[in-house]
């Protein structure tokens, strides 16, 4: 069988409004703090869906877009840069498992 | 909806299900909220649904043409992984086909909404069936608290009131830590990420393959190289004509090996074994949930202060004592429990501690934290190295070994089994596993 990417792992995520670009992220994440002193930057790795993302100079970036809202990041981070939230379904954004 | 709510629920999951079902079948007025667009909407699980506990919550459920559920389990296997091989414990009986069933798996999209289906229909039946509501698509914001008993919730602008709540919001338990029963922060060293496919097949394929007769189903649970060295394990479960197959992986720990969750699923469904099982498939959903390792130091310090009661993985309830991942049976029996509560405090009119502390009893005395505080050893022999990687590898080595027949004089087992100690572990380190491993499970 074969193996998938995981951009189209996430191709089959059911994201509503995931475009809507006015609307406040469920996640903020202070990234100054990732790259003053962060030791291990755990959210990089451990994100399903590698929202956290480490450039070539060991930067952390961090886009909300893809988020599958399971909340690992909330537990990998004990530095205090990631404020974690359920997207507010008030403004139609999150994802709908077709399976769950 | 403006006069107060004998008890809000806080999630339309397993447990706050079950308690709603619980409360509507004792003529309670409640409100139950889900954040998402319908109950199940949001949530993922593994999922096996164990025990007998959902008869209880919809009677004769076997009986209905498609219920929300996938298949009944009759048969589980325990398989221990290598790199090339895969050695496992089968067990498949007659005895699992019997009504009411001792597991059902399930896909929660369209389990948790038709339980909700049930649970309104309970509504419809009560006293309050103009005055009990599910709501869906509302974030609940806050719990609202008044000289330290909770008094409602809020809601972007709008404020629900209630005599109590139960907070049934799933692991990620922002409000349990809002009202202070969970620390603000929770570190990651007794936590998971469960990632998981559900892959699709022709039914009359998946059927064939694993060997299922209507709708009988298989679980199996995969430790060793599944996770390539990281602290967890896999599983497969078979749905109605789609698998679940998926990784349970400590986060500290693919921290410390820089792994991620992705890779390592990779990983796995490359091993032969499982190359084998889910050949032709087509991946048609990739979803994720954390859950806690079953390690009693993460779970709340408290189940309930005045006027709230906390359910379910709020709670942390959930284990893996290496006989099967329990989770949303206790969420079920907690959410059972915690309206029985209510209803109790109801009669009297008191929603304080007082009362309420009566769910603590409950729950200790029920099977559910019994096996919490009777299996602490054995989840924290599970997370060891020797269980998670030496005693896979040794036995698979001695797997190869001994069901490989080469046409030259055979070796004795027991050389075969002390050759395979040796390269893997030693006999004393099997000495300690053993004598920990009696006491613990």
């Amino acid at each position: 069988m074969k193996i998938l990417k995981l951009s189209e792992r996430l191709g089959l995520v059911s994201y509503r409004n995931q475009a809507k670009s006015e609307i406040k992220p469920h996640i903020i994440v202070d990234t100054d703090i990732c790259n003053s002193g962060c030791p291990h930057k755990c959210t990089t790795w451990v994100c399903p869906a590698n929202c956290y993302t480490m450039d070539e100079n060991n930067e952390v970036h961090f886009q909300v877009e893809d988020c599958i809202e399971c909340g690992t990041c909330m537990y990998a981070c004990d530095q205090g840069a990631v404020d974690w939230n359920y997207p507010d379904p008030e403004i139609g954004r999150g994802i709908n498992w077709n399976f769950g | 909806m403006e006069d107060k709510f004998d008890c809000i629920v806080i999630g339309g999951g397993v447990a706050g299900l079950a308690a709603a079902m619980t409360l509507a079948r004792n003529n309670m007025k409640f409100l139950l909220i889900e954040r998402g667009e319908f109950a199940g909407a949001k949530n993922v699980s593994g999922g096996v649904l164990w025990g007998s506990d959902l008869a209880k919550l919809v009677p004769n459920y076997w009986e209905e043409e498609d219920g929300g559920w996938e298949r009944f389990i009759n048969h589980r296997r325990l398989t221990f992984m290598d790199k090339q091989s895969t050695f496992s414990l089968d067990f498949k009986s007659k005895h699992f086909n019997e009504t009411p069933y001792s597991g059902v798996v399930v896909l929660r999209s369209k389990f948790d909404n038709w339980l909700s289906g049930k649970v309104q229909e309970a509504i419809d039946a009560s006293d309050f069936a103009m005055d009990s509501f599910i709501a869906t698509n509302i974030k609940v914001d806050e719990v609202l608290m008044e000289n330290s008993k909770a008094v409602g919730i809020k809601t972007g602008e709008d404020e629900f009131h209630a005599d109590s709540i139960i907070i049934a919001e799933g692991v990620n338990n922002l409000l349990t830590r809002q009202v202070g029963l969970q620390d603000k922060y929770v570190p990651a060293d007794h936590m998971l990420t469960g990632i998981k496919e559900i892959i699709r097949f022709d039914q009359h394929v998946l059927e064939d393959r694993f060997q299922l007769n209507g709708l009988s189903g298989m679980s199996n649970e995969f430790v060793g190289w599944a996770t390539d060295g990281v602290e967890g394990g896999g599983f497969l479960y078979t749905n109605r004509d789609t698998i679940s197959l998926g990784l349970v992986v400590g986060i500290k720990d693919m921290r410390e090996k820089k792994r991620s969750p992705h890779d390592l699923l990779n990983h796995f469904k490359q091993h032969p074994t499982v190359a084998d099982a889910i050949k032709g498939g087509e991946v048609v959903e990739y979803s994720a949930h954390v859950v806690s390792s079953g390690d009693s130091r993460v779970m709340p310090k408290e189940l309930y202060k005045d006027g709230i009661l906390i359910a379910g993985e709020a709670a942390n309830l959930l284990m893996n004592a290496g006989k099967a991942i329990q989770g949303m049976d206790y969420a079920m029996r907690s959410g059972i429990l915690a309206a029985e509560t209510i209803v109790k405090a109801k009669a009297k009119n008191d929603f304080t501690s007082a009362t309420l502390k009566e769910y603590r009893i409950a729950m200790d005395d029920s099977y559910v934290m019994k096996d919490i505080k009777n299996f602490q050893d054995a989840v924290h022999l599970l997370h060891t190295d020797t269980m998670q990687n030496k005693v896979p590898n040794l036995v698979c080595d001695f797997g190869r070994q001994f069901f490989t027949i080469k046409n030259e004089p055979t070796p004795k087992s027991e050389k075969m089994l002390l050759g395979a100690i040796k390269r893997h572990s030693s006999l004393w380190e099997l000495l300690q596993l053993g004598f920990k491993a009696r006491k613990s499970l």
